[in-house]
């Protein structure tokens, strides 16, 4: 009767209720200008995370799949406008679709706190005290039953919720790429 | 006066944290027992001469009714309950070969009805809730896993007679966030199955005579019941435990 969490004995992984995942994920964060405004923030962005899985595969359809959630901390180096850093920790929710057997593509929703010492240094954020929220998608493919290879999409919000004026806002787009292990 | 109320905010939320995580790390296994696993143990006597072999002859596995792959697992499992009993002289797997046909022995046919519900509607929107509040929320947020089991037995003697025993149990893992784990979740497995077996050990003890090798004579042209079954017609529903309380 025992299972290990990962399995593979039909060459795809099953992943059960309580498997964990440690992530570190890398890409570059690319500026989505609001008109009118005129920082470029860029600069490559790293984002360790963990994950539990809270459910077994839901439904029978293609959009079988389940959802995990976890914590990621985002530390962003902005190399443009200026040299400075950004570091948030948040809250991680994923749904994984796993009808493909080892490919299986994700989407994910994150937000949480996020402090820069690029604000104040651009007109569009004022406060060093921001949020960060966090949309994309991505694709997992399973190297082995217990590691893979990520590669996605995100959209990054920063903003301070306006508990401090001006707050515009700064959008970013970041292509990104890692790997996980599942236990 | 700004430091003193940041060391006391960082104090309190050092303290909130530990909280959370070993708060958070809770989880307990709630298991129904099968229904007759309350009789006292029976004990029952047979002499080493009386004692004929058992050779598996099927396995067969269903989760929330859909048919499953063999498990070797479950069937070493229910060969080491059987060989701890000591009803058999020897026990013999799916995979060994069965005894010439003019032996008394014995055929045993296991069917094993899982049913799991891990609530995922509930898990998922209760993580969501969990994530929202910074995980601040775990402590207070339990989830659940049910898991029941029905298990069938069917015992063939050498003369064609059959007998069947059936047991069923249940239990959930009730678990905080960060007390989820794939091994909780084979722990409440384990139990389930663990009190499935006992009760079937307890039926078949019961029958020792009916399993001595002098019960009946070897016949000279050796039958076998032969039959075919519909699987779905075969399922009997089991019911989970959904009662939140431990």
């Amino acid at each position: 009767m025992t299972t290990a969490g990962v399995h593979a004995a039909s060459g795809s992984p099953r992943i059960t209720v309580g498997t964990q995942e440690v992530s570190l994920t890398a890409g570059y964060l690319l500026p989505n200008r609001l008109k009118h405004y005129p920082t470029k923030q860029e600069g490559p962005a790293f984002m360790p995370s963990w994950m539990i899985t809270l459910t077994d595969p839901i439904n029978d359809s293609w959009y079988r799949g389940q959802v995990s959630l976890g914590a990621e901390m985002v530390y962003i180096q902005f190399r443009e406008p200026f040299d400075t850093h950004g570091v948030g920790f948040t809250p991680k929710i994923k749904y994984t679709f796993v009808a493909l057997d080892r490919i299986r593509p994700y989407a994910e929703f994150a937000g949480g706190p996020f402090w820069t010492d690029l604000a104040g240094k651009i007109p569009e954020q004022s406060s060093q005290f921001n949020f960060i929220l966090t949309a994309g998608f991505g694709v997992s493919y399973f190297l082995t039953d217990r590691a893979a290879l990520n590669a996605g999409y995100r959209f990054h919000h920063i903003s301070n919720a306006h508990t401090s004026t001006p707050n515009v806002g700064l959008n970013s787009s970041l292509p990104f790429a890692g790997f996980s292990f599942y236990f | 006066m700004n430091t003193k109320l940041s060391l006391r905010w960082t104090i309190i939320g050092c303290c909130g944290l530990i909280i959370t995580l070993t708060t958070g790390c809770a989880r307990w296994i709630e298991l129904k027992p099968a229904a007759d696993s309350s009789q006292e143990p029976s004990v029952r006597v047979i002499a080493r001469a009386e004692q004929v072999p058992l050779v598996m002859d099927s396995v067969g596995i269903t989760r929330n009714g859909s048919p499953q792959n063999l498990s070797p697992e479950t069937e070493q499992r229910v060969l080491g309950t059987l060989r701890e009993i000591g009803l058999f002289s020897h026990l013999g797997s799916t995979d060994s070969a069965e005894p010439p046909a003019n032996e008394k022995f014995i055929r045993a046919r296991l069917l094993l009805n899982e049913a799991i519900d891990p609530h995922p509607g509930n898990a998922a929107w209760k993580g969501f809730v969990i994530g929202a509040s910074m995980f601040i929320l775990t402590p207070f947020i339990p989830l659940e896993y049910d898991y029941a089991a029905h298990v069938t037995l069917e015992l063939e003697r050498w003369d064609g007679q059959v007998k069947h025993y059936e047991s069923q149990s249940s239990g959930t893992a009730h678990y905080q966030l960060f007390g989820a784990t794939s091994l909780m979740i084979d722990e409440l497995k384990g139990h389930v199955m663990e009190s499935c077996l006992t009760a079937l050990m307890q039926q078949m003890v019961y029958d020792t005579t009916f399993y001595a090798a002098s019960s009946a004579p070897v016949l000279e042209r050796p039958i076998r019941s032969v039959s075919v079954k519909s699987k779905r017609s075969t399922l009997t529903p089991v019911s989970i435990s959904t009662s939140s309380g431990k």
